[in-house]
C-alpha cells in the first residue's frame, strides 16, 4: 500500500524555468570561449566596415540597412553560445543534479534554448549599433535605418539554423566535440557545395533549400543600379543570394522595393571569359519568405530532433 | 504502513548484464532504510530509476504516491512532467557528485533552490543553515571548481536537503570523506531522521549501516537478499551462536547445569573456559550466568558473539554466489 503524497503546495512553472534560464546564462557568460568569439565578431565587423574604404569608397547610404554579420559569424557564434549546453552537461556530469532537480526536461530544454536566443540577440544588438554608428562615421549619412532591426531579426534567423543543427547533434551524440566538428563539417560543405552548385549547375534554385547561400543573381530595381567599379572589378550593389544565409538583407531589400523581381544567374568560370548565365526569374518577397520558411522549417526539424533525443537520453553518466 | 518508494520487480539490462533483477523494494515512511551491496550490485542504477534518470526494462516504481514507470504514464514518449512533480519532495544526493565548476557554492545552492519553487525568503533562510550543517563556512564563496573531493561531497548533501525534503536519497554519501566527515554525515542522517524525514542511504560499508540504519534491504547482482528492519535482518545468521564463559574454578557441575537449559545446544570445555552453543539469537547471558552461579560457578568473563551484519552480508552474497557458479 503506498499512500499519496502529503499535499506541498505545487510552485509554478515560470520560477523554475527562470531559474533553468538563469543557470544557462552564467555558465554561457563565464565561458572565456564566448567572451573571445565576440570579441572575434567585433573584428570581423571591424573588417566589413574597413575594407570598401580601404578601395576608396567613401559613400554608401545604405551600409546600415544592408549590414549582416556574415555566414562565419553566424555559425560561429552559434557554436559557441550552444555547443556544450547539452553535451557540456552529460560530459561534466553536471546533468545528474540537475535533471534530478523538479524541472522537467522539457522546462531544462525550453530553458536552455531561450538563454541561447537572449545571448544571440544582445550579442547581435551590440555588434548592429557597432555597425550603424561605425556606418555613418565611416560612409557618411544612412538611409533606411528604420530597417536595421530587420536585417538584425534576419541574422537572429540565419544564426537559429544552425543553433537547431548544433543542438541536435550535442544531444545525440552527447559530445561537444561531436558537435562542433559534425556542425563544421555540415558548414564547410554547404559553403563549398553551395559555391560549386551556384557555378557549374542550371538547378540552382535547388539551393533554395539548404542552409547557406542559395541561388545567386541580381535585383532589377532602377534607382539602386550604381556599381562600383574597383580596379576593373565591378561589384553590383544589387547583387542577392537567396539563401537562409542572407534572411536579413532579403527581407530589408523586401521592404525597400516589394515588387521588384530578381534574376536569377549562374556565372561559368570554365568558358573564357567567364560569362553570365541566365537561369530564371523571381519576386525578392518570394525569396525573402521561402528563405525565411525554409529556416524555421530546419529549426524547427532540428530542434526537434535535438528535444526528442534530450528527452529519452538515458543519464548513464 | 506508509511507502515512500515501492518497485515491483523492477529490471534493468545495460546491453547482456542485468544490472537489476526483478527487484522489489519497498521503503517505509519515517524509516532510515540502508540499501546495502557489494560493489556493482546494482544500487546506483536502482536510485538512478527512482529519480528519474534511467527507465526500467520492466517493473514499476512509485514513489512519494507518484507512478513513475510502467504505470498511466508508461508510453513511447513517457510524461516526465510525473517524475519532475514527484522530485519536489525529493532530495537526491548523487554518487560523486558533479556540480557546475563556475559556480560558488552558495550560488549553486541559490540555483537550485529557484528550480524548486523556493521563495527568496527561503532561499536566504535555509541556504546559510544547510552550509553551516555541512561545514563549509568560510568557503560558500569559493568556486565549486576549487573545493575538493570531500567537500564537493559536502555540497552535494546540502543541496539533497534544500527542499526540507520528504525523501533523501543519498548514493554513498561517505565516499570520499576523512573519518570525521565520515561521523558527521552519520550524525547528519540521525538527524534528518528526526526530523521526520525518510532516508535511504545506499552503501557498502556494513558498520555504517549498522550503526544508522533501521531498517535495510540486502542487495547482491541486482537481486535482493534480504529486506527487513535492522533486527531481523541480523537474525538472519543461520548456524548457532556462541557464548564464552570463563570461571574461577570449573566442574563438572556447572557443565551439568548448563547443558540442561532448553537453548543450548552444545558445550565444550578448555580449562576454566566454556563455549557454549546456543539456537537462539536473544541474548542469554542472564540466564546463562544465573544458571553457572545456581551450581556454585564464579564468572570471571563473559561474552556473547551476536550475529551482525556483516556475517549475515558475508553469508548471503557468498551463498548467492555460489548458486551463480553452480
Ligand atoms: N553505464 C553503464 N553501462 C554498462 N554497464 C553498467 C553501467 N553502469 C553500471 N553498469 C553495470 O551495472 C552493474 C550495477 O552497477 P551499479 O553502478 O548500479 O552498482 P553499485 O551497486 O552502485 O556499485 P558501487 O558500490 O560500486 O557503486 C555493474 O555490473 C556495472 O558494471
Ligand atoms: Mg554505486
Amino acid at each position: 500500500m503506498t499512500a499519496t503524497n502529503r499535499e506541498r503546495p505545487r510552485p509554478s512553472w515560470l520560477p523554475r524555468f527562470w531559474a533553468v534560464v538563469r543557470y544557462e546564462m552564467l555558465w554561457n557568460i563565464r565561458k572565456k570561449k564566448f567572451i573571445g568569439i565576440v570579441i572575434a565578431a567585433f573584428a570581423l565587423v571591424t573588417v566589413d566596415l574597413a575594407l570598401p574604404a580601404f578601395f576608396n569608397v567613401s559613400e554608401n547610404p545604405d551600409f546600415a540597412a544592408t549590414f549582416s554579420v556574415g555566414n562565419l559569424v553566424f555559425f560561429l557564434i552559434a557554436l559557441v553560445t550552444v555547443m556544450n549546453s547539452i553535451s557540456g552537461e552529460f560530459e561534466s556530469g553536471t546533468i545528474v543534479p540537475l535533471l534530478t532537480k523538479p524541472v522537467s526536461r522539457t522546462t531544462v530544454f525550453l530553458a536552455k534554448l531561450f538563454a541561447a536566443f537572449v545571448i544571440i540577440i544582445v550579442t547581435y544588438t551590440v555588434l548592429f549599433i557597432y555597425s550603424t554608428v561605425g556606418g555613418i562615421v565611416v560612409y557618411g549619412p544612412q538611409d533606411n535605418l528604420q530597417l536595421v532591426p530587420l536585417a538584425l531579426i534576419g541574422n537572429v534567423i540565419s544564426t537559429f539554423v544552425w543553433v537547431a543543427i548544433i543542438l541536435a547533434i550535442g544531444s545525440i551524440s552527447k559530445s561537444s566535440l561531436f558537435a562542433a566538428l559534425g556542425g563544421l563539417v555540415l558548414f564547410i560543405a554547404f559553403v563549398f557545395a553551395g559555391s560549386i552548385i551556384a557555378s557549374v549547375s542550371n538547378e540552382a534554385g535547388a539551393l533554395n533549400y539548404v542552409p547557406g547561400g542559395g541561388a545567386t543573381g541580381a535585383l532589377n530595381v532602377a534607382q539602386r543600379s550604381q556599381n562600383i567599379t574597383i580596379q576593373n572589378i565591378t561589384v553590383s550593389m544589387n547583387s542577392i543570394s537567396t539563401g537562409t544565409d542572407n534572411i536579413g538583407t532579403n527581407l530589408v531589400n523586401y521592404a525597400r522595393y516589394p515588387s521588384a523581381t530578381v534574376n536569377i544567374t549562374r556565372t561559368d568560370v570554365f568558358s573564357t571569359p567567364p560569362k553570365v548565365i541566365q537561369l530564371y526569374t523571381e519576386s525578392i518577397g518570394l525569396i525573402a519568405l521561402r528563405s525565411i520558411a525554409v529556416a524555421f522549417a530546419y529549426i524547427l526539424v532540428f530542434l526537434f530532433i535535438a528535444w526528442f533525443a534530450f528527452k529519452r537520453a538515458q543519464i548513464l553518466e | 504502513m506508509e511507502l515512500v518508494i515501492e518497485t515491483n520487480n523492477l529490471t534493468k539490462r545495460y546491453g547482456a548484464l542485468t544490472a537489476v533483477n526483478k527487484l522489489n523494494l519497498k521503503v517505509q515512511r519515517g524509516s532510515i532504510h540502508g540499501f546495502l551491496g557489494p560493489n556493482g550490485a546494482g544500487k546506483t542504477t536502482t536510485i538512478k530509476i527512482i529519480v528519474g534518470l534511467l527507465r526500467p526494462d520492466e517493473g514499476t516504481v512509485k514513489v512519494l504516491g507518484h507512478e513513475l514507470h510502467g504505470g498511466k504514464n508508461e508510453g513511447f514518449l513517457q510524461t516526465f512532467r510525473e517524475q519532475a512533480d514527484s522530485r519536489l519532495g525529493i532530495g537526491y544526493m548523487p554518487e560523486l557528485p558533479k556540480f557546475p565548476k563556475h559556480l560558488k557554492g552558495s550560488e549553486l545552492l541559490d540555483i537550485y533552490g529557484r528550480m524548486y519553487g523556493m521563495t527568496e525568503q527561503q532561499r536566504k533562510e535555509q541556504i546559510p543553515k544547510l552550509i553551516e550543517m555541512v561545514g563549509l563556512t568560510g568557503r560558500e564563496n569559493d568556486l565549486i571548481g576549487k573545493y575538493s573531493k570531500g567537500m564537493q561531497q559536502r555540497i552535494g548533501i546540502a543541496q539533497a536537503l534544500l527542499n526540507s525534503p520528504e525523501l533523501v536519497i543519498l548514493d554513498e554519501p561517505s565516499l570520499g570523506l576523512d573519518p570525521v566527515g565520515m561521523v558527521e554525515v552519520r550524525e547528519l542522517v540521525k538527524n534528518i531522521a528526526r526530523e521526520g524525514i525518510t532516508v535511504f542511504v545506499s552503501s557498502h560499508l556494513l558498520f555504517e549501516v549498522e550503526q544508522i540504519c533501521t531498517d535495510v534491504t540486502i542487495i547482491n547482482r541486482g537481486t535482493a537478499l534480504a529486506s527487513d528492519t535492522l533486527q531481523n535482518v541480523s537474525g538472519l545468521l543461520t548456524g548457532p551462536a556462541m557464548i564464552h564463559v570463563e570461571v574461577a574454578q570449573m566442574s563438572q557441575n556447572i557443565i551439568n547445569a548448563v547443558k540442561s537449559l532448553p537453548f543450548v545446544s552444545n558445550v565444550t570445555q578448555t580449562g576454566n573456559s566454556l563455549i557454549i552453543q546456543v539456537t537462539t539469537h536473544e541474548d542469554v547471558r542472564t540466564q546463562v550466568s544465573k544458571e553457572i552461579t545456581r551450581a556454585g560457578g564464579i564468572i570471571v568473563d563473559m561474552s556473547q558473539k551476536t550475529s551482525n551484519l556483516e556475517d549475515v552480508f558475508i553469508q548471503l552474497v557468498s551463498k548467492d554466489q555460489e548458486g551463480k557458479t553452480q
